[in-house]
């Protein structure tokens, strides 16, 4: 029997009739797209070809020519980088530990599993309010509890300061989203069969063998998606920042995605905001289109 | 001994991630005496509902609320009706030029979209048609919004149907239509309600193109509310932590009803834990 | 209802899954279609069905052409390998699924669903939901739903392949009884040639799309069309033999048969043939015999009932069937008495020689 044996199968000659009904389901999905996600891409593409000048509009490719040599553009992007790369390697071990830790039948895991959820599941906007309130200098709990330990805090103003701003974003951001990657690995570590399990444990492997040769493996596909997920989410991370710190202090967490919306909704330049958003659609499709060749030759082996 | 190493391992990982959603509640709670007052009082303190009567009758947020909850449930009621239409079609009839495929990763392509990316033409275009600060506005991005991801997983629920059942409907003598009304819509109906809880979900907490579009207080959602005063004015803790406690309630009790397809939602159907 | 297939063909992707079938099935038969998978069977009952269009060629039912007519105006019930059953609706809501949707007033709904349940013996069963029920009383249901509506024709997919042994066999009987009671036209796919020679009035043989033999149960098995269906039919198979036709015998190694004239007549003009011969038809003897061929004893199997003995006759194998109580060490001489006027000769054609 072939292998993609649809319900209705195309006969050679097709006649309208038949396609009528499909295209009354399809149809409605592909206009509302067309309208709001392909029109407004073609749109934003025709204002950052235009320049604003004093003699009026400009047609061309002045707004990417600034990109080059704008350092604010170029210190985003860097943070932009960074931010990703600190906290996607940080939610993947940590995430990875703990599904480790609760792919066993021990009391209370759903209750672990459950409250560990909580901090995704969040508005983005209250996780903002939540660290905000933790991580004030004067009056946040952090600082008071570290107090009480006889910690020194006077140097520990956290996103009030330049030096640890950064950090306090990214460890944020960990706070939220590590239990993304705990509970789809944990799904993934839970659809592994145990019979590769129990062949390793006859053959002799140690546990950490075991690990290596067999959870991991067969974990990879879980794996790449929830790191492609999650890095095409750090890439254009907007709201956390904008609500702890504003992209400050002065620059010091401004990324791309704040940097678009400081250009466009504050200082109205709008064509430039457009190109800026160009290259930030380019990085996110280069590297998505790179995860997606390695889960693909993943299907293919 | 393994096992309460687990334990000692786990338990600072379940204080971290709930200790600072506790603190912000009992902030909500607590007079401005006991909010501000050194060492932080974790777990005594005289408890008040004054923030939550200033938030929410004196100041807008009431509003703000009855915003949010307009715009996450009608949103989402455009998004099922037009994304399973679309699901089921490219589901179960087969389109010529591969359009199958091909138009299935397209409509997931657009998911991935960066969200500032569209912000900045859909604001213009929204200015253009006049529709800036009115729920109308909101209502027509987050179905566009939702709509990939109805289609990307109803299309995966209505794959793990058999076939058979369908087409036994039709040799029983029922139309099309009538199979899918009565055959297939209540068998995927798990998977319809958690396809809608994750749009609502995801439309309950969805803030940029909200602070682009709504900046009135008449058509502001409740995250833009929040963030509005946690940038102005910084002394007003509890007002804030009042109106970000009652905007976590609908998505807990959401996410507890949601337990069985959450990876599955949150994987775009990638994983189905 | 009769039933006709015209040079119909389907292709998917220019593949061809039925080639040019040509099938007339009359008013109340029972034909079953026997093949191994991918022989085109399964899509043959889908075509009818309305589920697959057809590439070319013609079906018509009572003479009225329906290639183009939707799968639920064709007035046909089908019972599918999977019984796909609705798992949302009670038993009797299954059974009168086909009756609700051609608006039959609920009494009348009622009453026909329970005179069906009784037929089959699942009354008990009717307020239940499909998960809550064993293979064979899903089977049932499937029944049910098929029956209770007086189709013109009942279309059968492997209804019996999901059964354990001692349920299918028992299902058997049971739907010839019920085929034969209700006297209408039934079209029953399988792969399993006992099926096909208990359930029949006659059997259409399939292989690679294309109709091999179309007979009574009896002639396919007695007079196979070609080599393909004389192996397909019986258990265990028919034994092979290569060989050729030399001055009145056939010869194959050390192994010399000869043939009597009525044999000779028909097998002039070529000199390779291939011998089959049923296991039944070897007869196998301690003592050596006049004219009994030598072999040696390769394994016996005991049935119980029976014995199957695998002989070597020099490069040739050949499988007996032998009273319960022959005995024979492995490796011991026995001799072969072959039932010389039950033998087939097919003509060798290069793929088979290949094959071997």
């Amino acid at each position: 029997m072939p292998k993609s044996r649809r319900f209705f199968n195309a006969p050679r000659r097709r006649s309208k009739h038949e396609l009528l009904l499909p295209a009354l389901f399809i149809a409605p999905a592909l206009l509302v797209l067309l309208a709001l996600s392909i029109y407004p891409l073609i749109y934003s593409i025709t204002i950052s070809l235009q320049q604003e000048t004093a003699s009026g509009v400009k047609w061309g490719l002045g707004n990417f020519a600034r990109l080059v040599s704008d350092n604010f553009f170029l210190t985003a992007m860097a943070h932009t980088f960074v931010y990703a790369a600190a906290a996607l390697t940080c939610e993947f071990l940590l995430g990875l530990g703990l599904a480790l830790l609760l792919n066993k039948q021990i009391r209370g895991r759903g209750l672990f599993r459950a409250s560990l959820l909580v901090p995704m599941m969040l508005p983005t906007v209250v996780v903002g309010v939540v660290w905000r309130l933790m991580l004030n200098p004067n009056f946040g709990a952090l600082n008071g509890t570290l107090k009480q330990f006889g910690i020194n805090t006077e140097s520990l103003t956290w996103t009030a300061s330049p030096r640890l701003a950064m950090l306090s974003v990214i460890a944020v951001d960990v706070w939220q989203w590590t239990p993304f990657v705990f509970l789809v690995l944990l799904a993934g570590l839970q659809a592994i069969p145990q019979e590769p399990y129990e062949a390793a444990l006859i053959d002799g492997s140690s546990r950490w063998q075991t690990f290596w040769h067999v959870t991991l493996p067969l974990l990879k596909p879980s794996i790449l998606i929830v790191l492609l997920l999650r890095t095409m989410d750090l890439l254009r991370v907007f709201d956390q920042i904008f609500i702890l710190t504003e992209g400050g202090p002065g620059f010091a967490t401004e990324t791309i995605s704040l940097y678009i919306y400081r250009t466009a909704f504050r200082f109205f330049d709008f064509g430039y905001a457009a190109a800026m958003s160009f290259v930030l659609l380019a990085l996110t499709n280069v590297i998505s289109a790179i995860y997606i060749r390695f889960l693909q030759a993943k299907e293919a082996a | 001994m393994i096992k309460n190493l687990r334990y000692v391992l786990l338990l600072p990982a379940l204080v971290f991630a709930l200790a600072p959603v506790y603190w912000m509640l009992t902030i909500s709670l607590k007079t401005e005496v006991d909010q501000f007052a050194s060492p932080p009082p974790w777990f005594v303190f005289t408890p008040t509902l004054q923030h939550y009567y200033d938030a929410f009758v004196t100041r807008a947020f009431g509003q703000y609320l009855i915003t949010s909850a307009v715009v996450a449930v009608t949103s989402t009621a455009c998004a099922l009706v037009i994304g399973t239409a679309a699901a089921y079609g490219l589901a179960r009839f087969q389109l010529p030029w591969r359009l199958n495929r091909r138009l299935s990763l397209w409509i997931l392509s657009t998911r991935m979209f960066p969200a500032i990316v569209t912000a900045v033409p859909l604001f213009l275009m929204m200015r253009d048609v006049r529709l800036l600060n009115t729920r109308a506005s909101l209502i027509i991005v987050y179905t566009a919004f939702n709509l990939p991801f109805v289609v990307w997983m109803m299309h995966g629920f209505f794959a793990d149907l058999p076939r058979d059942l369908e087409e036994a409907a039709l040799v029983d003598g029922d139309s099309r239509l009538g199979a899918l009304v009565r055959v297939v819509l209540p068998l995927v109906a798990p998977g319809l309600a958690a396809t809608a809880v994750f749009c609502l979900i995801v439309s309950w907490n969805e803030f940029l193109f909200a602070l682009v579009l709504t900046q009135t207080d008449a058509a502001m959602t409740l995250p833009v509310g929040i963030a509005g005063r946690v940038t102005q004015y910084e002394i007003k803790w509890g007002v804030m932590s009042a109106a970000a406690s009652v905007a976590i309630v609908p998505i807990l009790v959401f996410a507890l009803a949601l337990q069985k397809y959450l990876v599955r939602g949150l994987s775009l159907g990638a994983v189905k834990g | 209802m009769g039933i006709k297939f015209q040079n119909v063909t389907k292709t998917f992707g220019g593949v061809s899954v039925v080639d040019d079938l040509s099938l007339e099935i009359n008013d109340g038969e029972f034909v079953v279609l026997l093949g191994p998978s991918g022989c085109g069977k399964t899509t043959t009952l889908r075509m009818l069905a309305g589920l697959e269009t057809v590439t070319s060629g013609d079906i018509y039912i009572d003479g009225e052409r329906i290639n183009d007519v939707p799968t639920q105006h064709r007035d046909l019930a089908m019972v599918f390998q999977s019984y796909a059953l609705y798992p949302h609706m009670t038993i009797a809501e299954n059974i009168g699924y086909p009756l609700r949707v051609r608006k039959v007033q609920k009494a009348e709904r009622l009453e026909r669903v329970s005179r069906v349940a009784a037929m089959l013996e699942i009354e008990s069963l009717l307020e239940r939901k499909p998960r809550q029920l064993s293979g064979g009383e899903r089977q049932r249901v499937a029944l049910a739903r098929a029956i209770v509506r007086e189709p013109r024709a009942y279309l059968m997919d492997e209804p019996l392949s999901n059964l354990d042994a001692r349920l299918r066999v028992q299902m058997r009987g049971e739907l010839k009884r019920l085929q034969h009671q209700l006297g209408t036209t039934t079209i029953y796919v399988t792969h399993d040639q006992a099926e096909a020679m208990t359930l029949a009035s006659r059997v259409a043989v399939m292989k690679k799309g294309r109709l091999q033999q179309f007979d009574t149960p009896m002639n396919i098995y007695n007079h196979p069309a070609n080599r393909f269906v004389a192996e397909f039919v019986g258990s265990p198979s028919m034994n092979f033999i290569e060989g050729e036709v030399e001055a009145g015998t056939f010869v194959s190694d050390s192994l010399r048969i000869p043939l009597n004239a009525d044999q000779l007549r028909k097998l002039s003009g070529q000199s390779r043939w291939t011998m089959g011969i049923r296991p039944e038809h070897i007869q196998v003897l301690a003592e050596p015999y006049d004219g009994a061929i030598a072999a040696t004893v390769y394994v016996t199997e005991l049935m119980g009932n029976e014995t199957f003995v695998f002989l070597s006759v020099g490069a040739n194998r050949l499988i007996a069937r032998a009273p319960a109580d022959f005995r024979a060490e492995l490796e011991s001489k026995v001799w072969l008495q072959l039932a010389i006027e039950k033998v087939h000769f097919f003509p060798q054609r290069r793929e088979d020689a290949k094959k071997e």
